[in-house]
């Protein structure tokens, strides 16, 4: 096996290294740096969303989540992509006619323009900071334990994430954003070439779709309907999960920045289409994979699922293309992450522009670095976590649609319950308060509650009068 | 443009009632895996075909979004 990942490490590596230097520009301004010069075409476009959108969570997570919860994961992830991509259309749109003739520099600073309050893009950045820090991690450790499993005893495990955060760094500082573009339509690519390979295997061990199901049933029958073995995939479970997948493309910067510097507007619509098409091919393996998993390894633990499933019950050339792949999958979309953070800090800087990338990508570094500590400490369910970081930033939604939307002068209410919620939603998760009330899951009662603030808000805003030259008014 | 906000008004209702769909009994009865459909269990196949349909509704939004109107302004 390690023959071939030699190989497909060089040629992965050069491929990088190609992207990296075809997007080095010298003498190039933060707006180039910063958001590729917002000419990204329909091809790019797809790869880099999809690549930025399929990450660890769903190469090494959903086959997990599959194993452990049955078919209900479907609906948990594809159904709520499925109607994310129309949502995208729909806010892609609406936020593309926003920005259009301004520089865009992040969702804070958009939002901070569009509430006339500064307070509204710290709290969207504390949200990201603090929402999308530990899903980079745990990611790194994705990698790292993957790593650990094919090269046992090699490196420790912080090694390995070190190597990756080191990567991402150099190659993302070499070219900004348009390297990670390209790097991302390599690394999307790959991954749903790989995915499909190891996921064809697996279906391969059970002769075709209805015998594997026909064997599932005979394992553990409740993989086969919802909620599932341990019951989590409830309705109320989904929907929550449907509402925080939704709110991906409005409240994860790095998929804002995406449509934003989509070419035209008629390219990010084909790409909102095209990334339905991605979502379904690239979660359909993943299905086979984790049904695998429930046949043989259903006693085993994650970390023995995953080296068992990926590596050792491969082809020396499977595994090695699994590594890789692992690695593209996690390196592109935590590179997408830290960037955006990266690029919502620039949003609130104030100073010369020298200074400003300075400490834009000072701010980069830090994130890195915080983000490999947390792949350190970080132990969760893959899927679990990433959950947990949409819904965390999802509590933003209302409030960044609202500023988005509203044609009126609206209340600054909704920034200031969006802090409240996000520190209940906080105070949840670090088991001070409960997470049910009244039978109903805390993130749903805060998407409801924020939503139908700013419902009515927008209501009882000031309608924005146009100036007109003859009144003089 | 009037007969394309309705189309658009339509997709949108057409997207939601999927997704309201989804999770009543009918598509995710709770541990019912039949009927099967050429060996796939119920909610399984019901809710591929959901996000089938949610794909097609967004490539059909595509068309008659009356935002494309304006494409040509857009850089």
């Amino acid at each position: 096996m390690i023959f071939w990942v030699w190989v497909f490490g060089l040629i992965y590596a050069g491929l990088l290294v190609f992207a990296s230097l075809k997007s080095y520009k010298k003498n190039r301004s933060s707006e180039e740096f910063m958001m590729a010069g917002s000419n990204i075409g329909l091809t790019l476009g797809v790869l880099t969303f999809a690549a930025a959108l399929f990450s660890t969570f769903t190469f090494l997570g959903m086959p997990d989540f599959f194993r452990i919860n049955g078919v209900g994961a479907w609906i948990f992830l594809a159904v709520s992509d499925g109607a994310m991509v129309f949502l995208l259309l729909w806010f892609g749109y609406h936020i593309r006619n926003k920005v259009k003739g301004m520089e865009f520099r992040g969702v804070s600073g958009l939002i901070t323009r569009c509430y006339e309050n500064k307070l509204a893009g710290y709290v969207f950045f504390l949200s990201a900071f603090l929402f999308l820090i530990p899903y980079v991690g745990i990611q790194i450790q994705g990698i790292a334990i993957f790593m650990d499993a094919a090269f046992p005893g090699s490196f420790p495990a912080w090694g390995w994430s070190a190597g990756i955060v080191l990567i991402m760094l150099i190659y993302s500082e070499i070219g900004g954003l348009k390297a990670i573009i390209f790097s991302d339509a390599i690394q999307g690519l790959l991954l749903l070439v790989v995915i499909w390979i190891i996921g064809w295997a697996c279906l391969n061990h059970f002769g075709g779709i209805g015998p594997m199901f026909d064997k599932i049933g005979t394992v553990q029958e409740d993989l086969l309907s919802t909620p599932g073995p341990q019951g989590l995939l409830t309705p109320q479970f989904l929907i929550a999960s449907l509402i925080a997948i939704l709110m991906i493309p409005v409240t994860q910067p790095q998929f804002t920045t995406r449509i934003v510097v989509m070419k035209s507007m008629k390219t990010m619509q084909l790409m909102a289409v095209s990334l339905g098409a991605f979502a379904i091919l690239v979660i359909l393996p993943t299905i086979f994979i984790g049904m695998y998993g429930a046949d043989l390894y259903s006693e085993y633990g994650r970390d023995e699922f995953f080296a068992n499933a990926f590596l050792y019950d491969q082809p020396d050339a499977v595994a090695a293309l699994a590594i890789i792949g692992l690695i593209a999958a996690g390196l592109s979309t935590t590179n997408a992450q830290i960037f955006a953070l990266g690029s919502e800090l620039r949003g609130l800087l104030r100073g010369n522009e020298k200074s400003i990338m300075r400490n834009t990508k000072i701010g980069i570094f830090v994130f890195s670095v915080i983000a490999f500590f947390f792949s350190i400490i970080v132990f969760d369910q893959l899927v679990l976590l990433a959950r947990v970081s949409f819904a965390g930033t999802g509590i933003m939604g209302p409030m960044i649609i609202l500023g988005i939307l509203s044609d009126r002068k609206v209340s600054p209410a909704i920034i200031y319950l969006s802090l409240v919620g996000l520190i209940v939603f906080l105070s949840s998760l670090a088991g001070f308060i409960p997470d049910m009330y009244f039978g109903l899951r805390l993130d749903l009662i805060l998407f409801i509650i924020l939503g139908l603030v700013a419902v009515i808000s927008h209501l009882t805003g000031k309608k924005l009068q146009l100036i007109s030259p003859e009144t003089d008014q | 443009m009037e007969k394309k906000r309705l189309y658009w008004k339509i997709c949108c209702i057409a997207a939601i009632f999927l997704c309201i769909l989804t999770f009543t009994p009918l598509v995710i009865p709770q541990g019912i895996a039949t009927p099967e459909l050429a060996g796939v269990p119920y909610s399984l196949w019901t809710s591929f075909i959901i996000t089938v349909l949610l794909v097609v509704l967004t490539y059909i939004g595509t068309r008659v979004h009356p935002g494309m109107q304006n494409e040509e302004e857009d850089v």
